[in-house]
């Protein structure tokens, strides 16, 4: 009997641990391995012939230099663009998401199925359909230039405002998901409550409903601004040769010119930017009690 | 102004061929390939590929005729239609059409591992641009294509035959081959293009393209400066991607392209592009104002190549495949349709078969005049290349 319970107790601790494993065996093959080939990489030299080249791992932060003074424009137009698109995300998410979650009724299953309907086509034909909406000779472009409120270029597509535009559109849902979750969250009593306490439709707003949708604007901001900072589609397809991104970088250095160890730095340098910045932003937002 | 000496070519009759056909260069997938790329390619995931079955190395030497299944590798659109199901027929062989080419460079880059290992590639038989196939051979990648099996080598082009880059064709079985010119649309610029310096007009501001490609997109622009593709410079180079930058930097040029400025310039985004001369003649069926022109300072040929890796499965299919497609009525079939120029000599016959107006088509049967403005860049070193890509990615990819 004793024995038995043990070796139950015993179990029920390894088997947390089982339970984890696929996911850390994953990760392990998909996470760390490639990362530390990648961290290698862009600490190493290339040498050797042209194609095959063979690198060398030295510490070689050369590769960081270089990749920060060549590309400091790409780099800051990146998180600029990132930051402009997460920001038009959420100010557009936010109404629909709350009108989904407490005014929507019965048509809350509908409209969710239509704000998920556009991702089943593939995001590369999304993009390229809005070469179409936005060209030169289009009606979008006929209008807005009548009221006069084109872009200094007298144009939309391969601008600035359409790679935006492209990040916003690509990634907006999933600014609207998880906000939508936490607003569904939130108990209507606590708003009833704050209007018997005799608060404005704004302060309930901003004193109940906004605090308490934080994790869902935490983590909409970060499901839209990493993959946005990363990429490179809409700045190929929406965007011109000023509006290049960091991604684009990295494609061209990996497959064109074959600067693996440039590559690999540009690709280090992204991903410390968005870890600082999703840092700041994670403690600025004081998720420690929302999360 | 030599308004007769106007190289605009008559795009007309050749477009009646061509209408609701699109070309191999004018595709889309660029992106999603890249894409594709980025996420499996470099060096990071090389060792997926070692789970393939090593090849068992070249069946050069396998008797009797050829059997099996050949698995060809070429651009989008860069076939005939039913050429394929006639080879089959007259072959008895099974073939595997990809059309899973999309990118020089990208394809290097997707191949080398397993090429380096002599790993299968998927692939019996590929059609790079020349310049990537003295690559792949420099680095001993490619077999030999036998006399035995290409009996019609002889039909091809002295020209082609006597090449610097692979004498005698022993390794390079060229496809076709095509001019890098100008297209533009007539109704956007409001008057004919006939230099590189009419590419910086402020009027265009915006509204030209260049090829992101480094001897497609520099070669005419290093000859408007008075520098030769044929005996390409550091300097020479240079000098021409100090232009393009200027340009960049004022605005002027509104994207790098690929395949994909075909739809940019159809759509009316893009007024002036660099371009290839087959895709024009798909375009002006829908849009009679597109015209083709060789800039007055010269523009490049290109040559695609069919080459048969080390890693085929079936050299006898492959060479047999050259074979058929060296066949003058058959290759005039895909003269027909892809509008570009015969790499066979005397195929004026053949293609008047096809259509009287086919053989007399300025873009599949250039006149002189038009061919000596064309130049063809050198075999450059693979540290050349290197050079001259990194100099123009600096401009292109930033």
């Amino acid at each position: 009997m004793a024995g038995a319970a043990a070796s139950n107790r015993q179990r029920s601790k390894i088997a947390p641990y089982l339970m984890i494993l696929p996911a850390l065996a994953y990760l392990g093959v998909f996470f760390v391995v490639p990362f530390y080939s990648l961290a290698r990489t862009s600490l190493s030299s290339m040498a050797g012939s042209v194609y095959l080249p063979t690198l060398t791992f030295n510490w070689d932060f050369g590769n960081y230099v270089d990749a920060l003074s060549h590309y400091q424009d790409q780099i800051i137009r990146t998180f600029v663009y990132a930051l402009a698109a997460t920001v038009l995300c959420l100010l557009l998410a936010f109404p629909l998401a709350y009108v989904i979650a407490f005014k929507a009724g019965r048509y809350k299953n509908l409209i969710l199925g239509l704000v998920i309907l556009p991702f089943f086509v593939t995001f590369l034909i999304r993009t390229i359909a809005w070469k179409t909406i936005l060209a030169d000779d289009g009606w979008v472009v006929s209008a807005l230039g009548a009221v006069g409120l084109l872009p200094s270029e007298g144009r939309l597509l391969s601008t600035s405002w359409a790679v935006i535009g492209g990040l916003t559109y690509n990634w907006i849902i999933f600014m609207i998901l998880p906000l939508y979750v936490s607003l569904e969250k939130i108990d209507p009593r606590l708003i009833e409550a704050s209007k018997d306490l005799y608060s404005s439709n704004r302060r309930s707003f901003t004193r109940v409903i906004l605090p308490l949708s934080m994790p869902g604007v935490l983590a909409g901001s970060l499901l839209v601004f990493i993959p946005a900072s990363g990429d490179f589609i809409n700045a190929d397809y929406l965007g011109s040769t000023q509006t290049t991104m960091i991604g684009n970088v990295i494609q061209k250095q990996f497959l064109v010119v074959k600067d693996y160890p440039a590559a690999a730095a540009l690709s280090m340098v992204l991903m410390a930017i968005i870890l600082v910045g999703v840092l700041l932003y994670t403690r600025a937002l004081g998720t420690e009690d929302l999360v | 102004m030599p308004s007769k000496n106007s190289d605009a070519i008559d795009l007309q009759l050749a477009a009646r061929f061509a209408a609701n056909r699109t070309s191999r260069r004018r595709f889309i997938g660029g992106g999603a390939a890249a894409a594709a790329a980025v996420a499996f390619g470099g060096s990071f995931l090389a060792a997926c590929s070692s789970g393939n079955k090593s090849a068992t190395g070249t069946t050069a030497t396998q008797e009797g005729p050829a059997s099996g299944t050949l698995r060809i590798s070429n651009w989008p659109l860069y076939m005939a239609d039913g050429f394929v199901a006639d080879f089959q027929k007259a072959s008895g062989l099974t073939v595997d059409y990809k059309e899973d080419f999309n990118d020089n460079e990208q394809w290097f880059a997707k191949v080398k591992e397993p090429l380096s290992r002599k790993q299968d590639i998927g692939a019996d038989l590929a059609v790079p641009t020349q310049f990537m196939a003295a690559r792949i051979h420099r680095l001993g990648w490619l077999n030999e294509i036998s006399d035995s099996g290409v009996p019609n080598r002889k039909n091809l082009r002295q020209d082609l035959l006597d090449s610097k880059v692979d004498p005698g064709r022993k390794v390079t079985a060229p496809y076709m081959t095509g001019m890098v010119g100008l297209a533009y649309n007539k109704a956007a610029t409001g008057r004919d293009i006939k230099t590189i310096d009419d590419l910086w007009d402020p009027a265009l501001k915006g509204r030209v393209s260049l090829l992101s490609d480094t001897q497609d997109g520099l070669g005419m622009i290093m000859q408007s400066q008075g520098n030769s593709p044929e005996n390409p410079t550091s300097e020479a180079v240079q000098k021409a991607v100090d232009l393009v930058r200027e340009q960049k930097d004022k605005g002027q040029i509104r994207r790098f392209t690929g395949n994909d400025y075909a739809d940019d310039l159809a759509a009316g985004n893009i007024a002036v592009a660099q371009a290839y001369s087959g895709d024009v003649v798909q375009l002006q069926a829908d849009n009679p104002d597109l015209h083709f022109v060789i800039p007055e300072s010269g523009g490049d040929w290109f040559i695609d190549t069919m080459v048969i890796p080390y890693t085929t499965q079936n050299q006898k299919a492959a060479e047999a495949w050259i074979n058929y497609v060296y066949d003058r009525p058959n290759y005039a079939k895909l003269v027909a349709f892809t509008q570009y120029v015969p790499v066979l000599s005397d195929m004026t016959g053949e293609l008047n078969k096809i259509d009287p107006k086919l053989g007399s088509n300025p873009l599949i049967n250039p006149p002189q005049a038009s061919i000596d403005k064309l130049k063809s860049w050198a075999d450059l070193t693979d540290e050349q290349t290197q050079e001259f890509n990194t100099l123009y990615a600096a401009v292109t990819g930033g």
